[in-house]
């Protein structure tokens, strides 16, 4: 199974080259590929029908717990059929509407690689896996949106459909780790297994609610479904493809997935069901007052994706068995309905369906399609359409209020299929300017063969029972019998049902003859859309980004000394910890004061004084020297001549550097001002507390070197000198020394290098 | 191979002798004529690898203060990759900019000697001289332009900020010395674990400088503000290398002193860095948003990525330590990456670094196009790269122990952080193609080392296990 | 005495930290000098202090002779005297190149980095 997910990726790789060699007839062979998946994984169908799960699994990352484990159940086959089957006649499609881009093979690539990922979505058994793939799907079909469309709106289109779903990803990781942490493994079956210590679990709400945000984001629910319609920029094949059969659903599925586990409690339910059922009504109604016509479809997905939701979370026997057969119904003739928005596109160059009429003479094959693919939508007899809605009603008849939106929603679907459908194929042929001719096959095939599999599946529902009863159990945990079939028989449920669909019908014809009327709400109602929830991401995006901008005002201001402030001021707390009452630094007391040192502590102060407060560089160097050598005396008087030496040596050295480098330069300029100063006087006072408090702490320590009683004993015994710190620095510790040489030496590179290269213009 | 007393120093001079090699060269060299000098630095450079390689398990250390114990192999070999990485693609670089070629890899060498070294030592005093060496090569690679006046400003900025930071930490080995009597580093953790030292000012003091120094190194919230400056203004490639090579070796030392030496007091110092790190993710990430300049929105991200990586050590356990190994590997691959392309696209007039010059870089050039954004995606920490897995194992740590919180704000700043790494992204592959000059075709060397480091991104993000478990082993040794 | 030594170093940082966040550049060196000797200084206070009796090893005798001054810090320091060295003139020329190339004298000028 993992080999046949490769073979999607393998099939990106080599797509582009294949184009290349191919050129036109491109499209039919790298539609081999997921053909020969489609046959894979209906040669599973039988053995899946059966009842039986087929299981794959190898250890991938053992220390964290992520296994690569793939399982082949009634649910994951469905969605892998309708997945490789639409992807077959999408690449094919998308061979003809595009002919001629030259990122034609690009195109071909991400498809590829988006089906691969979302095979291995609905194929994984382990959650790390399938929030890996779920991640894939969110970035190969940002690609896909984003293949052709240069515009500044279609570039917002996709920041925001790919901010919201990836935002929504990492909702739904962080969903997954807690599940893992809550059932202590990654492993689907093992967590289906362990569902009640999950539920009783103090987790179990937050798993819930990160869980639902991810889905939701990626199946559009409102509120979050705005990214959907605007996602509509992308290329149409791209559109039929992920916003039809796939990307869309991917939300579902995970919800379909995980109702095993999370099922069962009011916050699902709620939540699934609340959500759900706004969408389903809402989503329909709104797609009544579009006239772009994939915008139109769009919105009438998201009424479809509202539908499942809510019905996955009733999570009666009843409403998953109509949640299956909606997912196949609805995927092959939402499929087929977008491929016709394109071939309309394509043939009349616009999508307006107020523009469109009579389009039966110019596109023959394709009103063919197009009309059962809308009869379906529609919920007519005997599509799969009709099936999808008898059980949608007969599942809801316990749940009145849902059952009445449910007819509203689907009155609206009626509609927008008799829209698709009809309208723009009937009535007065309209003249085609820039007439590209004759439709190819490549583009019709897609919409009939679907709308015809769409027709076949209805009549001969009852054999994909099995398959259905599976998916369906799956979700249930439990055995639901299932019975596809167009006459229900003469029960009191069935004939409701079947009394609603006519009632739709009518309902649906209803709204048909006032869609002018709707039309005309839409632009008066225009005020309201265009401060949804669109625009509101928009403004807490702008906000976000100005906040931002403030801080880094704030923050980042570049003035070098700011910057030192901030770091003293950081550290002045550590004196308050040692000033505390208790702290080793009291008493404070003072010994025996020698007349040379207190004179020498004078000199260091006072030169340090006429450093700061000269206003020549030269004075000032000259008081530098004198802190200097007093240090250096100071070292001598307290035991340590080889430190003043070197101190003597190495001032005198940068005195004279500092006379050499600063001599033509001007004098000081007095640039701050005096708040300013002070505020850096106290600032620092502050901070001198702090340190002469740290060295009291010090010294109240037995600050007795432990590994100098080691070099007292051994100098001459071990490396035959007396001068102890002479010996430590060449022998005992040389390494210190000889790193002390590398950092001289790379100084002086720094040095010389700085000095070799003269600025342009000095160079002579 | 015998054993000796140098065992241990092998890597550290195979660099030296090629930084000196180099040098040599250099002066030698006459006026226009060309040498190779990147490629006596690679041979240095792989000279180490190998011996790396070689010493590994062997646990040798030399002069009591230089160890070679996996831990430090695991990330001289990190810092042996970015360099090697970084003089592959700086061949273009340096010719393209006139940059003076000798004194470059040189300064390139003797900064990995200092980083080198800061790993390995096992005394205070060493991890002190070593980071100066570090960096002072690299306060000059920074400002290496040297007609360039943003670039000698961030090097003085850098310059000045990094003494004051490097006086901090000589502060704080002071006192530790001061309190435990000695600078090594298995001594401080003898005296440390034998007395009980909570709540001593003097020790809080002591890592409170330590903290400063090295999260100055390394680039945390509030002594980061030197990090945006100095990326922006160096060269792309010596900014690659610095925001990996430096902030690897300060990480390993800063995790070596206070997950081994100062472990007893981990519930001292632990609520500090909890804090630290907090602030420092989410200050990356938010003032990330705001920049507009690739290399500043890329500084940013990597102090961000500094605050995660210090999860791991507020973590402490065994899973956070192999998780620091494995995120420094997996940052150090992808940002050199990074780095590696907007230096590419950059020309000698332009760098080319703003966010615009991006629009349409799948029209202009798909492969580079194609490479960022495997990158940005594994900055981003999306599967199926390694910045994702570095991600996960990193926050498992946290979760493991028990710090869900840091965990959470970990997370909300990586969504934050999806914003700015993705509009890149949109930028490069949805938008006009203008009228820009298009830059210089790109050199086929730095192409394929390229294409190496994001086959290794994805291989760390797909296959991690092998890594993953010579990370965890390698940590076995130390702690 | 040794808390007039302690005070001594803490009017060191505080002048070292004072210069270091004045706008001219060259008291900003000037700065970074003082806070080295106090840095040095600070370490020498962290050892005992002990009056007068340099860790050399008498004559004749096999080891130090207590009371001596404490070798090691003076070794630490003398490393840390070196490599200020090396900083101050490194800081020395840098500040000499940043002077050439874009005339800045004053920190705050130098802000192209923040134009942001």
């Amino acid at each position: 199974m993992l080999y046949a997910v490769l073979a999607g990726f393998a099939g990106a790789g080599i797509a582009p080259l294949a184009h290349r060699a191919l050129g036109r007839a491109s499209g039919w062979v790298l539609a081999a590929i997921p053909l020969a998946l489609t046959l894979y994984f209906a040669s599973f169908l039988p053995a899946v029908s059966a009842g039986e799960v087929i299981r794959w699994s190898r250890a991938w990352v053992p220390s964290l717990g992520v296994v690569l484990s793939f399982e082949l159940d009634g649910l994951g086959l469905i969605f892998a059929l309708l997945i490789s089957g639409i992807g077959t006649l999408i690449v094919v499609y998308a061979g003809g509407y595009l002919a001629g881009d030259p990122k034609l093979g690009r195109l071909y690539a991400l498809l590829l690689a988006f089906m691969a990922s979302m095979l291995g979505l609905v194929l994984s058994a382990n959650l790390i896996l399938l929030f890996v793939f779920w991640e894939l799907t969110s970035i190969t079909s940002y690609l896909l949106i984003g293949h052709k469309h240069e515009s500044e709106k279609a570039r917002k289109a996709a920041l925001q459909a790919l901010l919201v779903t990836v935002t929504g990803g990492l909702a739904l990781l962080a969903g997954l780790l807690l599940l893992g942490i809550a059932g202590d493994s990654f492993d689907l079956p093992l967590l289906v297994a362990r569902r009640d210590l999950i539920a009783a679990h103090p987790l179990y709400p937050a798993i819930v609610l990160l869980v639902a945000a991810g889905a939701f984001t990626k199946s559009a629910q409102m509120p979050l479904h705005f990214w959907l319609p605007g996602a509509m920029e992308a290329p149409t094949p791209v559109s039929a493809y992920l916003h039809s059969a796939t990307m869309v659903k991917a939300g579902v599925f995970l919800l379909a997935r995980l109702a095993p586990l999370l099922a069962g409690s009011v916050l699902w339910y709620g939540l699934l069901v609340g959500f759900g059922t706004l969408t389903m009504v809402v989503s329909a109604f709104l797609a009544t007052q579009q006239t772009d016509l994939k915008r139109v479809l769009a919105y009438t997905t998201v009424s479809a994706l509202g539908t499942l939701t809510m019905l996955i979370g009733l999570g009666t026997p009843a409403a998953l068995k109509a949640a299956v057969v909606l997912v196949g119904a609805h995927a092959l003739y939402k499929a087929a309905l977008f491929m016709v928005a394109g071939i309309v596109d394509h043939k009349t160059g616009t999508r307006d369906i107020l523009r469109l009429s009579g389009l039966r003479t110019a596109l023959p094959i394709t009103t063919v399609g197009a009309g059962l693919a809308a009869l379906s939508a529609g919920g007519l007899v005997p599509f799969s359409g009709f099936l999808a809605k008898e059980t949608t009603y007969a599942a809801l008849i316990e749940f009145p209020w849902l059952l009445a939106a449910s007819v509203l929603a689907n009155a609206f679907g009626m509609l927008v299929a008799l829209v698709v459908g009809w309208r723009i194929f009937t009535g007065e042929s309209q003249v085609i300017p820039d007439d590209p001719g004759p439709v190819p096959v490549a583009l019709w095939q897609g919409p009939l063969l679907l709308g015809i599999a769409g027709l076949l599946l209805g009549v001969f529902g009852w054999m994909g029972e099995g398959i259905v009863a599976h998916a369906a159990s799956d979700m249930a945990g439990q055995r639901v019998p299932v019975k596809l079939a167009l006459w229900q028989g003469f029960e009191f449920e069935a004939l409701l049902a079947l009394g609603l669909s006519v009632f739709t019908l009518l309902l649906g014809l209803a709204f048909y003859k006032a869609h002018g009327l709707l039309l005309r709400l839409a632009t008066s109602l225009d005020w309201l859309y265009q401060r949804g929830p669109y625009r509101l991401f928009d403004l807490g995006l702008a906000a976000f980004v100005s906040l931002a901008k403030w801080q880094t005002q704030i923050l980042q201001h570049g003035y070098l000394r700011y910057y030192i402030l901030t770091v003293v001021v950081t550290l002045l707390p550590i004196g308050v910890l040692l000033a505390a009452p208790g702290s080793p630094v009291w008493p404070v007391t003072f010994g025996p004061v020698g007349l040379f040192e207190t004179a020498l502590v004078a000199v260091v102060l006072a030169s340090t004084a006429f450093v700061m407060s000269t206003d020549s560089r030269m004075a000032a160097v000259a008081g530098l020297g004198g802190v200097g050598y007093g240090v250096a005396l100071l070292y001598l008087s307290y035991g340590a001549p080889d430190l003043a030496l070197t101190q003597f040596a190495i001032e005198t050295l940068s005195v004279v550097i500092f006379v050499l480098v600063l001599y033509r330069l001007p004098e000081f300029r007095v640039l701050t001002t005096r708040a300013q100063r002070l505020r850096d006087a106290v600032i620092a006072t502050s901070a001198g507390a702090v340190m002469t408090l740290l060295v009291l702490a010090a010294q109240s320590q037995s600050g007795a070197s432990r590994v100098s009683g080691f070099f007292a004993e051994q100098s001459v015994p071990a490396a035959m000198g007396r001068n102890v710190v002479n010996v430590i620095l060449v022998d005992f510790r040389s390494l210190d020394t000889l790193g002390e040489v590398v950092v001289l030496v790379v100084a002086a590179l720094g040095v010389f290098a700085l000095l070799k290269l003269r600025p342009e213009g000095e160079a002579h | 191979m015998g054993t000796s007393a140098f065992d241990a120093v092998i890597p550290v001079i195979c660099v030296t002798l090629a930084g000196l090699v180099v040098l040599l060269a250099e002066s030698f060299r006459k006026k226009q004529e060309r040498m190779p000098l990147g490629g006596l630095a690679l041979i240095g450079l792989i000279g180490a690898v190998i011996a790396c390689v070689l010493l590994w398990d062997r646990n040798a250390t030399s002069f009591g203060m230089v160890t070679a114990d996996n831990y430090a192999l695991f990330v001289n070999l990190i810092i042996l990759t970015v360099g090697i990485l970084t003089v592959v693609f700086s061949q273009h670089t340096v010719e393209r900019d006139g940059l003076p070629a000798g004194e470059y890899y040189a300064l390139l060498l003797f900064a990995i000697v200092g980083m080198m070294l800061m790993v390995q030592a096992t005394d205070l005093l060493l991890v002190f001289l070593a980071l100066e060496t570090m960096s002072i090569a690299v306060y000059v690679l920074t400002g290496i332009r040297f007609n360039d006046a943003r670039g000698t400003e961030a090097a003085f900025k850098y310059f000045l900020l990094g003494a004051f930071a490097s006086a901090f930490l000589l502060y704080g080995i002071a006192f530790l010395f001061g309190v435990t009597g000695t600078t090594s580093l298995d001594g401080i953790g003898t005296v440390v674990a034998a007395q009980s030292m909570s709540g001593n000012p003097m020790i809080l003091a002591a890592i409170a400088l330590l903290i400063v120094g090295f999260g100055f190194k390394v680039g945390v919230v509030p002594f980061h503000q030197w990090s945006p400056d100095a990326y922006e203004g160096a060269p792309a490639l010596v900014t690659g290398f610095m925001s990996t090579g430096v902030k690897a070796a300060a990480m390993a030392a800063f995790a070596r002193i206070f997950l081994s030496s100062l472990e007893p007091m981990i519930t001292d110092w632990a609520p500090v860095l909890w804090g630290v790190a907090a602030i420092t993710m989410i200050l990356g990430t938010v003032v990330g948003v705001a920049q507009t300049n690739l290399k500043r929105m890329l500084a940013y991200s990597s102090i961000a990525h500094a605050g995660y990586l210090l999860v791991g050590i507020v973590a402490g356990n065994e899973v956070g330590k192999a998780a620091i190994l494995f995120y420094l590997a997996a940052y150090a691959l992808t940002n050199v990456a990074g780095f590696a392309i907007i230096g590419l696209l950059g020309t000698k007039a332009a760098p080319n670094d703003d966010l615009r010059d991006y629009a349409g870089l799948w029209h202009t050039h798909p492969a580079l196009a194609g490479l960022m954004t495997i990158v940005l995606l594994s900055l981003g920490g999306f599967p199926p790269t390694a910045g994702f897995i570095a991600k996960w194992y990193i926050f498992s740590a946290a979760v493991g122990s028990g710090y869900y919180w840091l965990a959470i704000i970990g997370f909300l700043s990586s969504v934050v952080s999806v914003f700015f790494y993705l509009r890149i992204v949109v930028m490069m592959f949805m938008t006009e193609r203008d009228a820009r000059p298009v830059p210089l075709p790109v050199a086929a060397s730095a192409m394929a080392g390229l294409a190496v480091t994001v086959a290794a991104i994805l291989y760390l993000g797909i296959l991690p296990s092998r890594v993953i478990d010579l990370a965890a082993a390698s940590i076995s040794t130390v702690f | 005495m040794d808390t007039l030594l302690a005070v001594l170093i803490g009017a060191l940082y505080a002048a070292g930290l004072y210069l270091m966040m004045r706008r001219s550049i060259v008291r900003l060196i000037f700065g970074l000098v003082i806070l080295g000797h106090a840095v040095n200084l600070l370490i020498f206070a962290a050892g005992r202090l002990t009056r007068a009796h340099p860790p050399i090893v008498p004559e004749g005798a096999a080891a130090l002779v207590p009371p001596y001054a404490d070798p090691l810090p003076q070794a630490l320091i003398l490393t840390a005297i070196v490599i200020g060295f090396g900083l101050q003139a490194f800081a020395l020329v840098l500040f000499r190149q940043a002077h050439r190339v874009s005339g800045a004298e004053d920190l705050d000028a130098m802000r192209t980095t923040d134009s942001h």
